[in-house]
């Protein structure tokens, strides 16, 4: 399937080409997409897409193999597996930037090749999610770009923060909101309310490790709870806790990228009929919170806890691998069991032998 | 295949079920016969951790004469639509429609509720509601939220209704006896899905067309009304010219799907022919 995207961003050439190549800002721009690691060329990821009552996960691996400076042509590849199935993705991306005044047009063609189940089942399904997705990613990719000039600013507050040198005043106003009004994951959302954080005060009272040690809080909960406060000026306590693998300006920069997208996702959360690629994006944190209440049942499913963090604007690597266990399950175990029981009463017996013939002789 | 793991509840009032939805989060799921569900949880391709079994609360089930309207139960199957007095008498297009969806066993299990919530494209009562200018009923944790059929098809297998909120019937106005009906569903095997399903609505005065309502099926992501169609036939002479003329521009607006079953441009040409069919039933000519 060959699909064909374009648009324009408000910045030059040369900047956009940058940030194109930039994997760690881009990727947050996929609906669903998370990166686990990006050395030199190679990126290794997975991303989920939620289809209605469908759900795919594949993991795998990009790269780029092409990047003409002289053209102002990238093409990234990417392959992936179903992590819950036989199916694979893999797609061809091949992007061209033209300058057009101070402006940037990027022309993307993708070809997307999708196998197994969901392809089978799905009647053209993966067509239109595939080309939706892309949609979106054109559009937040278009919002990043945009955004980029107030995001580098607001890097320098956000790094200060990082290591402690100014916090900032939280006003009595602020201090009394509700954490609703962040508008966090569900998860995230009902974890804080459990363990009674119930204000914005409560929040900023707490360091990243206490937050961290809270159950159903990961590191992904805490990034967004972060970025949620840092888009309202505030943070969390201290830094003790921070768990970032590098708090650099540069590292600080790209969050902020993801936090100034989180309107764009926001926006295609109230749907009537827009883009119409809107809706295919659930996975960005949609639902408002008060939908889920405290006493959440899920909470016990521990899959089902990273799912609700694991949002673009997530991308740091995931505290939760996949599991093979979880995957595989039990069962795999307790089909070994009769084979390791046979083995076990065999060599019984065969050391019950030895030892008679030991005495005898 | 065996489905992944789940929790499952049978609440036994809409309150509980909509409760049990809230505590299920984002992940909890409706089920109400099975028939579309059931397949994507047993090919591994939903991963619900809640199943929220709708089929223990009676007051779902069945259809309420409401003066100018029906009121049908989301728990109502296809087979009852088929034999239901009141739908034969007030809106038979839903009736002659429900009885092309696949075989009986389906017909007695699937809910006309589990196929408007689960808006597969290819569904054969999302456009059959939709022509109906029917209004669909939710209860959420907000209360009850009434929904017109144009606004509740959003995206393929998305509908306008929010997390936890539970379909609970469906309105559909009584149309009188000027009015004809006709459901056109191709599909080259037997119990297919539909590749293109057509369903029309025309009121006949005077030997011409009053009015005429075309919903179309699987030709895009979503349900769609044929408006050109629509505009083009009311007026027009009740003959079968005129009607296949109004049904030429049956693709107009349309994002047909490609698949194993056809290319877009299949697709349109089968809107424009099955159109101009359905119309002429319902016109009587």
């Amino acid at each position: 399937m060959e699909l064909e995207h374009s648009f324009t961003v408000p910045v030059p050439l040369e900047r956009a080409w940058e940030v194109l190549l930039d994997v760690e800002r881009v990727a947050p721009c996929m609906p669903g997409a998370t990166l686990d690691s990006v050395e030199g060329d190679d990126i290794a990821g997975r991303i989920k897409v939620k289809v209605g009552p469908i759900t795919m996960t594949y993991t795998g691996t990009a790269k780029f193999t092409e990047k003409d400076v002289a053209a102002r042509a990238m093409t990234l590849e990417a392959s992936g597996k179903e992590t819950r199935g036989a199916g694979t993705a893999s797609a061809t991306v091949r992007s061209e930037l033209t300058a057009a005044d101070d402006q940037t047009h990027v022309r993307v063609r993708t070809t997307l090749n999708v196998t197994g189940k969901p392809a089978q089942f799905g009647r053209g399904v993966m067509t239109e999610v595939g080309g939706k997705l892309i949609g979106i990613f054109a559009d937040n990719l278009a919002a990043m770009l945009v955004a980029e000039p107030a995001a580098s600013q607001a890097a320098t507050p956000d790094a200060r923060l990082e290591s402690n040198e100014v916090r900032p005043d939280i006003g009595a106003a602020d201090e009394a909101l509700p954490i609703d009004v962040l508008n966090l994951g569900s998860r995230a959302w009902s974890s804080l309310r459990r363990d009674g954080i119930q204000t914005l005060g409560d929040l900023t009272r707490r360091t990243s490790a206490q937050l961290l040690a809270i159950e159903n809080i990961g590191p992904a909960s805490v990034a967004e709870i972060k970025s949620k406060l840092a888009d309202r000026g505030l943070s969390l306590a201290g830094t003790s806790g921070s768990h970032r693998p590098s708090g650099s300006t540069a590292k600080a920069a790209a969050e902020s990228g993801p936090a100034s997208l989180r309107p764009v996702h926001e926006a295609n959360g109230d749907r009537p009929g827009k883009h119409a690629a809107d809706d295919v994006a659930p996975v960005t944190p949609l639902r408002p919170p008060s939908t889920a209440p405290a006493d959440s049942a899920t909470g016990q499913h521990g899959q089902v806890a990273s799912t609700a963090d694991r949002e673009p604007a997530a991308w740091q690597p995931q505290d939760d691998a996949v599991d093979l266990l979880g995957v595989a399950g039990l069962p795999v175990l307790k089909r070994a069991l009769p084979a390791a029981a046979g083995l076990i009463a065999a060599i019984v017996v065969v050391f019950g032998l030895r030892r008679r013939r030991a005495r005898r002789s | 295949m065996i489905p992944a793991k789940f929790d499952y509840v049978r609440p036994s009032s809409v309150g509980d079920a909509v409760q049990a939805m809230a505590s299920g989060g984002e992940d909890a799921k409706v089920i109400a016969g099975g028939q579309s569900l059931l397949p994507l949880l047993k090919l591994r391709l939903a991963y619900p951790d809640l199943l929220v079994d709708v089929g223990a609360i009676a007051e779902l089930r069945g259809v309420v004469d409401e003066g100018d309207h029906l009121l049908i139960g989301a728990r109502t199957t296809h087979h009852q639509l088929m034999h239901d007095p009141l739908v034969a008498q007030h809106c038979g297009l839903l009736a002659q429609a429900a009885g092309t969806v696949a075989d009986p066993a389906v017909r007695h299990r699937g809910t006309i509720g589990g196929s408007i919530a689960h808006a597969d494209p290819a569904g054969d009562l999302p456009a059959v509601v939709l022509a109906l200018d029917a209004t669909v009923i939710a209860q959420g944790p907000g209360g009850e939220r009434q929904i017109a059929a144009r606004d509740f098809f959003v995206d393929y297998l998305t509908t306008a209704l929010g997390p936890g909120e539970i379909l609970t019937g469906i309105r559909v106005p009584k149309l009188d006896a000027g009015w004809g009906y006709r459901y056109e569903k191709f599909h080259r095997t037997a119990q297919a899905w539909a590749i293109v399903g057509v369903a029309a609505l025309v009121r006949r005065s005077d030997g011409q067309v009053a009015e005429a309502r075309v919903g179309l099926t699987n030709m895009g992501s979503v349900p769609i009304r044929a408006t050109a169609v629509e505009a083009a036939a009311a007026g027009a002479s009740a003959s079968s010219q005129a009607l296949h003329a109004a049904a030429a521009n049956a693709d107009e607006g349309t994002t047909p799907p490609a698949d194993l079953h056809g290319a877009p441009d299949y697709r349109r040409h089968l809107a424009r022919v099955l159109t101009g069919r359905a119309l002429e039933a319902a016109a009587g000519v």
